[in-house]
Formats: structure tokens, C-alpha cells, sequence
């Protein structure tokens, strides 16, 4: 599986005329995991949003080695619909499905696969809406996995979420990276970001983007995080954004 | 007694059997995505078009569906133009043209007890033919519902990741707006302008309290909609009133045992 994707000079916003995001460039090579850091407003859904074709893009190009998996943030999701664990994995291969058909058994085999690899195998009919924000957030990473996409676009997968499902979640991050899936991930914890291989920091604009060592300054986090940032000096690094931290 | 023999009764009866078809496939979209003002209104904005159809002796059908079509194409404009939200833009286009029925009706061509039959429906007024187009409309709604219910269901859940999906959110909505307005345009006859929503809605929302399977409610949705559709002929007939106020009583009944015996199941089982 070879992912890897590149963006170049890249703007683009919904209201006319002014600009969401502007100035991003940036490449990520197949096996990489690229950790978005940014003040709310500062841009992090609005790239994922540009990559997935759905933000009008006014400059710039991108370049993707097919059509990416997302995960959105849980609370996107409509919990009141009477869907299970299983009937939202599923999704995931309703692209390769075509409409006349039903899903075919070996799709309908891997969803469960998918589920047992993000450990609700034992959750399979148990409703989206009862499941934990941890669970359901695996439920629908189980969903990116069905796609079988080279590259993942991971909206605040760990917010919020409880320290099993944060566990599960970062080892199924290094099993995929194994198998060469380029993965952006949009978090406000500066520390997890600094345990990736390249980090991207923004705020309408692309502050800098390299390996986290050269890129976690207090100055860089300052430019990116402006008044929200709390940032606890340790040996030079940064450590720490006294916001949105997730529960462990 | 009713007549089963009837031929007046026996129409109505298939005519409510055809009709919960598509009332309990798409109602169940209408009720998990959130359209039942929508369902309501596109019903109610038909009036003045019955209205004049009555009077000018066109056939009630084309002058509901093209009463429905500007409905649509007259609330994305406001919506673009004006900024305003979906429900607002309903709300104003349903008032205006619930007014305008009402003078057309009431003052310009004086259709007297007609206005109760277009409001509230009429199993006598039902045709062979207005059967055969609920059949054909019947049988487009299952296969649109086969061929489009995953984009509607994934649409609905996470709008957000729909194209990431591979799905056509924008398309397959208005697919489904159109097949809605379709069906209540149908649906016009039987029950009247005024209470679409009871055959689109009602069920789908009462099949809705009972289960937490997609399938199930849909299956339950069609069900509840035969049966209280079936009752509803009974009833109508029996105390000579509009189908759609006899659906309305009965509908409301199965609804609120079906929300008491909810509530006395989820007292019953501590969560």
C-alpha cells in the first residue's frame, strides 16, 4: 500500500472573496503521520475539507494518491439515527458497491474485521448512539479502514475520547503508518503531535510544517496558538497547550 | 357496516395499501432526516393550484406536482438570495400560498364544500386511474429507495463524510425532495393538502419509537401505514368523513399507545 500525498501553495475559503486557509505547502511520504496543530478557526478542518474536494479552492494543487478515508470529529455524527456499530462500518464500502447490488459478503466480513481491529468486535449490533465517544470514534475509524484507503484524514480522533479507546486508537496509528498509509491527523495535543513524523501548524495560514523537533518552538507554538497558548517550558521544547487536552 | 363490495370502497382500500408504500419507505427518510416540515409543506403549498385546477377543469395532479416544483425552486432562491434558513423560507412560502388558496377558494371562484375535499381528502372522488399512478409511484419509490438509500442513509448520518464515502450527497437529496413531493402530490386525493403528513410522517415517526434498526422501522413504517390506512377507510366511510381526518385520529391513537408503551418499557428495563 503506498500513500504519500502533496499539497502546493494552497488557498481557499467559502466566503467570497476572503480566504479560510492560504499559503499551505507541504508533502508527506507513504507511512508518515502528519499531525495538524491549530487554534480552533485556524484551519485544521478546513484542509482536511480542502483535501476531500469540498472546500472551493481558489489557488494551488493537491495531490493525493486516491480517494482519501475521513474520520470526522463523533459529534458530526448524527446519534439518533437507528444505525449499529456494524451498519456504520459498513459504509466504509459503499463506494465499490454498486447501487443495484447489496453489499457483497466479503465486504460485510471485513467490516466486522475492522471492527474486531479497533476491539468492538463484542459491540457489532449495539447502537452508534449507546456506544462511549471513544467507541464510537473507533467505530468510525473502523469505517476508514473498510475503504482501504492510502491515506487517512483524522479530525480530532482523540479528544474527548477515554484512555482505552486513546490506546487503541495511537496502536492502530503505528500499525497503519507499517503499512505505508499516509495519516493527517488534527489534534490540539502538541505532545502526541510531537511523537509523529512531521507536524503542520496553522492558523489561516501555514505557520510551519517539518519534523517536530525543528518545528515545536515556544515561537512557532506562539505564532500558531496566539492567546490560547499555555506553554510549559522543559529543556527549550514545548510541552504543552493548555486547551483541549485529551482524557487519559 | 362497510361495503366491501363497493367498488368506491374497494379503490380507496388499494389506494391505501399502494400509498403506504412509498409513505413508510421515504417517511422513514423524512423522519430520520428531519423533512417532515418539508413533507408538510409541500403538501399544503399544492392548495391554490387544486383550487384552480377545480375551477378551470385541469387535472388536479399536474397542477399540485406543478405547485410543488416552484415550491422547491422557489425556496432554494430565497435561501440563496436572501440567507435564509430552510425552515424560514418554508415557513413564509406555506403561509402564502395557504393564503392565497384560501382567497382564490373563498373569493374569487367561490368553491364552496369543494374546499373541504381538496383540503382533507375524499374516498369517493378516488378514480381507476388515481390508483394506477399511486401504483407507478409505488413501484418508482421502492426502486429508488433500493438504488439511493445508501446515500440517503449515509448522507443523513454524517453529512460531513458523505463524499468522502463515495456517495453524491447533493444529488441524492434532491432525488429525494423530488419523490417526496411526488408522493404527497398522490397522496393528494386521498387524504388532502392539509394532511399529507399524516400518511408521511405519522407512521414512519410511531415505527420510529419501536425499534433501533433501519430496517425494522422502515418495514414497521410501511405496516403501520397499510393498517391505519385500511382503518381509516373503515372509519371515514363509516362516519362520513375525509380520509385524512380519519388517518389523523387513528395515526395520532397508535402513535401516543405506541410513546406510552415506550415510556412504560424504558421505566420497566433501569438503564
Amino acid at each position: 500500500m503506498i500513500g504519500g500525498l502533496a499539497v502546493r501553495d494552497l488557498a481557499g475559503g467559502y466566503a467570497p472573496g476572503r480566504d479560510a486557509l492560504r499559503d499551505v505547502t507541504f508533502a508527506a511520504g507513504p507511512g508518515e503521520i502528519v499531525g495538524v496543530l491549530g487554534p480552533n478557526g485556524g484551519g485544521k478542518t478546513t484542509l482536511l475539507r480542502a483535501l476531500l474536494g469540498e472546500l472551493p479552492v481558489r489557488r494551488g494543487e493537491v495531490e493525493l494518491p486516491g480517494r482519501p478515508a475521513y474520520v470526522p470529529q463523533t459529534e458530526r455524527a448524527r446519534l439518533d439515527f437507528p444505525v449499529s456499530a456494524f451498519d456504520v462500518a459498513l459504509m466504509g464500502a459503499y463506494a465499490r458497491t454498486p447501487w443495484f447490488r447489496r453489499v457483497a459478503r466479503r465486504d460485510r466480513d471485513a467490516a466486522r474485521a475492522a471492527l474486531a481491529r479497533v476491539g468492538l468486535a463484542d459491540e457489532e449490533r449495539t447502537s452508534f448512539g449507546a456506544l462511549s465517544g471513544g467507541q464510537r470514534q473507533r467505530v468510525l475509524i473502523a469505517r476508514a479502514l473498510l475503504q482501504d484507503a492510502p491515506a487517512l484524514l483524522l479530525d480530532e480522533p482523540l479528544s474527548g475520547v477515554d484512555g482505552v479507546s486513546a490506546a487503541r486508537i495511537e496502536a492502530l496509528f503505528a500499525e497503519l503508518r507499517a503499512e505505508g498509509r499516509t495519516l493527517l491527523v488534527a489534534t490540539h495535543d502538541v505532545r502526541q503531535a510531537s511523537e509523529w513524523d512531521r507536524v503542520l501548524c496553522l492558523h489561516g495560514r501555514q505557520i510551519d510544517y517539518g519534523r517536530p523537533a525543528a518545528v515545536l518552538s515556544p515561537e512557532t507554538l506562539r505564532e500558531t496558538y496566539g492567546a490560547e497558548l499555555i506553554v510549559l517550558e522543559g529543556g527549550g521544547r514545548a510541552v504543552g497547550v493548555g486547551h483541549h487536552g485529551h482524557a487519559h | 357496516m362497510i361495503d366491501l363490495g363497493a367498488p368506491y370502497i374497494q379503490r380507496a382500500l388499494v389506494e391505501m395499501l399502494l400509498l403506504a408504500v412509498p409513505a413508510g419507505l421515504l417517511g422513514s427518510w423524512i423522519v430520520l432526516r428531519r423533512l417532515a416540515f418539508f413533507a408538510h409543506a409541500v403538501g399544503t403549498v399544492s392548495f391554490p393550484g387544486l383550487v384552480l385546477a377545480s375551477a378551470w377543469g385541469i387535472a388536479p395532479q399536474f397542477a399540485a406536482l406543478a405547485a410543488a416544483l416552484g415550491f422547491g425552486v422557489a425556496q432554494e432562491r430565497l435561501q440563496r438570495a436572501y440567507r435564509l434558513g430552510a425552515d424560514a423560507a418554508t415557513g413564509l412560502l406555506l403561509v402564502g400560498a395557504l393564503a392565497a388558496g384560501v382567497v382564490l377558494a373563498s373569493d374569487v371562484y367561490e368553491s364552496g364544500s369543494e374546499v373541504d375535499t381538496l383540503l382533507f381528502g375524499s374516498l369517493i372522488g378516488l378514480s381507476e386511474s388515481d390508483v394506477w399512478v399511486t401504483a407507478v409511484v409505488a413501484a418508482a419509490a421502492v426502486a429508488l429507495d433500493a438504488g439511493l438509500g445508501r446515500h440517503w442513509l449515509g448522507t443523513g448520518f454524517d453529512p460531513g463524510g458523505a463524499r468522502a464515502l463515495g456517495l453524491r450527497p447533493v444529488a441524492a437529496d434532491r432525488l429525494l425532495l423530488a419523490a417526496i413531493a411526488v408522493t404527497a402530490v398522490v397522496a393528494l386525493d386521498a387524504v388532502g393538502a392539509l394532511l399529507v403528513t399524516v400518511l408521511l410522517v405519522v407512521p414512519a415517526a410511531t415505527a420510529r419509537l419501536l425499534t433501533e434498526r433501519l430496517a425494522r422501522v422502515r418495514l414497521a413504517a410501511v405496516g403501520l401505514a397499510a393498517g391505519e390506512g385500511v382503518a381509516a377507510v373503515w372509519l371515514a366511510d363509516w362516519l362520513n368523513v375525509g380520509a385524512g381526518p380519519a388517518l389523523a385520529v387513528i395515526g395520532g391513537v397508535v402513535f401516543a399507545v405506541a410513546a406510552c408503551a415506550t415510556a412504560l418499557r424504558a421505566r420497566a428495563v433501569p438503564a
